[in-house]
């Protein structure tokens, strides 16, 4: 029996010692050239193909001389929670795509720094004063209905709620729609969301972790309302000519998301984080924006199809980030409650 | 003792992890939480219906399968419910998707309220994976029952329903209390299906509840708690099912007939339309992935994500089905002597502490660590350390399982025989490889099986940048990319299906009935 032992001790330290090369290797390959990369964090459909991910890279790559590398997770919450996991020894040097319902936590929990750029040049309907984040692009959370099934669509969020019209919403734990959702419920219900949100859960169809997987479902018929944005018919109308997919006005009033992108408080590439975030309110960058991420831009002067001029203007409800940021806990538990009824 | 301090070492870490300090503490309120209370009760209510469904479907289909041996494909039909056990659950779940889902090829068929997502997808699936298990369990069992019974069934005139009952249900009957309990225990730990199956909170498992709470909300100590409740539930219908027996579903198809009662005409038809409809509702979520992928897009498909995938899956399956085996087999040096100098209970101990990750579920095991290792160390770098390790300690208890027995017979056949032969250790060696090849064979294979489907483990040590097959599989369906989900998942499943066929093919390798034919030969006894 010995002989067979010692012939496995050797397999097994010989095994060891793979696994130990292994890591040294990939601990190598981390560490080169990190002066060179800009690691931002970013949600699926910013990257995709048809997204503004792959020009923004083409351009900015040629203005930097250096490699600019996204990792996308499924929605703007889960970017906040994937470096709240990775703490300090996170690689992003950017995260973009947190919203104004969580920059006052990605604040509290010490995750970015002052950005140290001027603001000046911003639209004034955005008011933008804040210091750590930087906005990219705004819209209006609204649901979207096929006008070839739906003739009548809602006219207010009570109407959908109360109605049986299937909907398909996002997960507020991982999505930013979903917990823009989340405090339009609070905004117009206040104390009364849990019966409101166990209605809504009668003809829910499932609630998905991004944004993504939740319009991709509703194009392929799964539902009669999806929660996305005031601004998505535009994509139909400009890039497959067509109307049939419209926002449904609601009369109590939509809540606004500001996107925005911040320098994280461990990058090691501080400088070109911040030439990154001038480079995302410039000009040739807000061209882009609203024609690959379908959101309204943040500076004024930039010239849009003429889809966008035939958007519904919706009068705006919700609560400061502040507000947000105090209430978030209780809200999601709220919500976890109400919907799994 | 090496392995038997790895084993407890990473168990031990594991639990005083879950334990709790600082941030992360149990909290007793959680309990009375009505979303909590509501996600336990789910978790029970799906693995009750599943395992009661699996089982009832299971019966007819069992009795078929023993009742009609001239049915063709029999075998290929038993091999592929092993396969449809073992199958990677992303891989099912992209096939449900492909048919069932909103634009499924069946879907149109359905009513209009029709819903995949929630628990009904939760219980095709788990149907699905579970059913062909009970199928295998019910057909041997029916097999036990000797010539006698059913002479004295005929003699005595008893009509088809009596016989079910005085024959076979007696047959059957202590076998499925065990598989209920052990089909609702792995639909109770079941992540995957109800990851990427379940429709919101409201169909959410306790399981994928640890999950959320540590990866949604970084809330350790909700977690946490939500872990022991998890690890008491399934731990104690573990050992309920210790107390009702042993349950033998990898074991040899005995394959001969002797004696079969004859059936009507028209029940012979109706076993051959059941048997040609549960081929069709086998195969189908396979088959249904092929057109799924003539809509991917080849020109921009990431085939490098794909093969790096794939080679990191194979990687990560095979590293931690040698380590278990390794493991194992240092694991079982101190069970062997046991048995030499008849030290009973000394042996029990040892069984338990070699085996004992079978009671703590994956997530609960790995959530442990998680919180243990995440303020200590950098689990960026290492986190595939654990993963490999972890997934290792996992698939311990099924390699124990088949090699054991074929450890201990050797003993019992060959070690006094050795000794008084004076046998060197090499020599010694000669005489047990080809005793232990199958068994060790068809257990590693078994394990890397296992390991390559691999979800849960992955989902809490696993890098996104740094995927496996699986996690790539929920990525593309969590996008609702699902040409790439069906390429991704066809590959999966060709992946296993040419490890099997290796495996089977290895000299001496049988995968599915592990030398049990020779040992017949050899001592007239299969056990």
């Amino acid at each position: 029996m010995n002989l067979i032992h010692s012939r496995l001790q050797t397999l097994f330290a010989g095994f060891v010692t793979a696994i130990l090369a292994l890591f040294s290797f990939q601990a190598q390959a981390q560490s080169q050239n990190q002066n060179d990369i800009l690691t931002v964090y970013t949600y699926d459909s910013f990257v995709s193909e048809w997204g503004p991910g792959p020009q923004l890279k083409k351009i900015f790559e040629q203005q930097c001389q250096c490699e600019l590398k996204f990792v996308a997770v499924e929605d703007g919450v889960s970017i906040l929670n994937r470096v709240r996991i990775e703490g300090k020894k996170t690689k992003a040097d950017v995260l973009l795509g947190l919203d104004n319902g969580l920059i006052e936590e990605a604040r509290q929990l010490k995750l970015v720094r002052p950005h140290k750029l001027t603001t000046d040049h911003l639209t004034p309907v955005l008011n933008w004063q804040d210091d750590s984040f930087m906005p990219f692009d705004y819209g209006y959370f609204a649901f979207i209905y096929d006008n070839r099934k739906i003739e009548r669509p809602a006219t207010s969020l009570s109407e959908l709620i109360q109605s049986d019209a299937q909907v398909i919403y996002q997960d507020p734990r991982t999505s930013t729609p979903g917990q823009g959702l989340m405090t339009w419920m609070k905004a117009v219900y206040g104390d009364q969301s849990t019966q409101q949100w166990q209605q809504l859960a009668q003809h829910t169809v499932t609630v998905t972790k991004g944004w993504w997987e939740a319009y991709s479902m509703f194009l392929e018929g799964g539902s009669d309302y999806v929660l996305s944005y005031a601004t998505s018919p535009a994509y139909h109308a400009v890039a497959e000519g067509h109307e049939h997919y419209q926002a449904a006005l609601f009369s109590e009033g939509h809540v606004t998301q500001i996107e925005v992108a911040g320098i994280t408080n461990n990058s090691k590439n501080p400088e070109l984080a911040r030439d990154f975030l001038e480079f995302l309110t410039s000009a040739e960058a807000q061209k882009i924006i609203p024609v690959t991420n379908w959101m309204l831009p943040v500076i004024d002067g930039v010239e849009l199809p003429q889809a966008f001029s035939k958007l519904i203007q919706p009068k705006t409800i919700g609560f400061t980030p502040k507000e947000i940021s105090q209430q978030r806990k209780a809200w999601l538990r709220e919500w976890r409650s109400a919907a799994s009824q | 003792m090496l392995a038997y301090a790895v084993v407890i070492f990473m168990t031990a870490l594991a639990f005083y992890g879950l334990i709790g300090f600082d941030q992360a503490q149990f909290d007793a309120r959680l309990l009375r939480d009505s979303y909590i209370q509501q996600i336990l009760m789910f978790s029970i209510q799906q693995s009750g219906l599943s395992a009661l469904l699996s089982i009832l479907f299971a019966i007819p289909i069992a009795r078929t399968i023993h009742f009609m041996p001239q049915l063709p494909g029999r075998l290929v039909f038993l091999r592929l419910c092993l396969l449809s056990f073992i199958m990677p659950t992303l891989v099912l779940v992209t096939g449900l998707v492909a048919l069932l889902g909103r634009s499924g090829y069946i879907t149109p068929l359905l009513s209009e309220d029709w819903n995949l997502y929630g628990l009904n997808g939760i219980l095709l699936a788990h149907i699905y994976l579970n059913m062909p298990l009970a199928v295998r369990v019910l057909s041997q069992q029916l097999g036990h029952i000797p010539d006698t019974g059913w002479r004295l069934a005929q003699q005595l005139k008893l009509s088809p329903w009596q016989s079910f009952l005085k024959v076979e249900w007696p047959a059957i009957k202590s076998s499925l209390l065990m598989l209920s309990a052990f089909i609702f225990v792995l639909c109770f730990n079941s992540f995957a299906v109800v990851l990427a199956l379940g429709g919101g909170p409201g169909s959410t498992t306790l399981e994928v509840a640890i999950y959320q709470a540590l990866k949604y909300d970084f809330n350790l100590s909700e977690a946490l708690t939500l872990a022991w409740l998890q690890f008491a539930l399934a731990g104690s219908i573990f050992l309920l099912m210790a107390k009702l027996g042993k349950l033998n579903w990898l074991s040899a198809d005995t394959g001969h007939q002797r004696w079969l009662p004859t059936w009507p005409k028209y029940q012979q038809h109706a076993y051959r339309i059941l048997y040609c409809l549960v081929w069709l509702l086998l195969l189908s979520p396979v088959l249904a992935l092929l057109p799924t992928i003539l809509s991917v897009n080849w020109e921009t498909f990431n085939w490098i994500t794909l093969f790096t995938s794939a080679l990191r899956s194979l990687a990560l399956a095979l590293t931690s089905a040698l380590l278990a085996l390794l493991l194992t087999w240092y694991l079982l040096q101190p069970i062997r002597s046991t048995y030499r100098h008849q030290q009973e209970k000394f042996r029990v101990i040892l069984q338990w502490l070699a085996t004992h990750t079978l009671v703590a579920p994956a997530m609960v095991l790995s959530t442990g660590l998680y919180i243990y290792l995440l303020p200590r160390t950098d689990l960026d770098s290492s986190g595939i350390f654990w993963l490999i390790t972890l997934n290792a300690l996992l698939l311990i208890p099924f390699i124990f399982g088949q090699l054991k027995p074929r450890l201990i017979q050797f003993d019992q056949q060959y070690a006094l025989l050795s000794e008084n032969l004076k046998l060197t250790p090499k020599q010694r060696l000669y005489i047990l490889w080809p005793f232990i090849r199958p068994a060790l064979i068809s257990s590693f294979s078994l394990a890397v099986l296992l390991a390559l489907g691999d979800v849960a483990v992955f989902s809490i040590f696993g890098d996104s940048d740094w995927s496996t097959l699986p996690w790539l599989i929920y990525g593309y369906a969590g996008s609702y990319r699902m040409a790439e989900a069906a390429l991704a998942s066809l590959l999966l499943l060709l992946l296993c299906i040419a490890l099997i066929y290796l495996f089977e093919h290895t000299p001496g390798g049988h995968f599915r009935d592990s030398g049990s034919r020779k040992s017949k030969v050899k001592n007239g006894s299969g056990k």
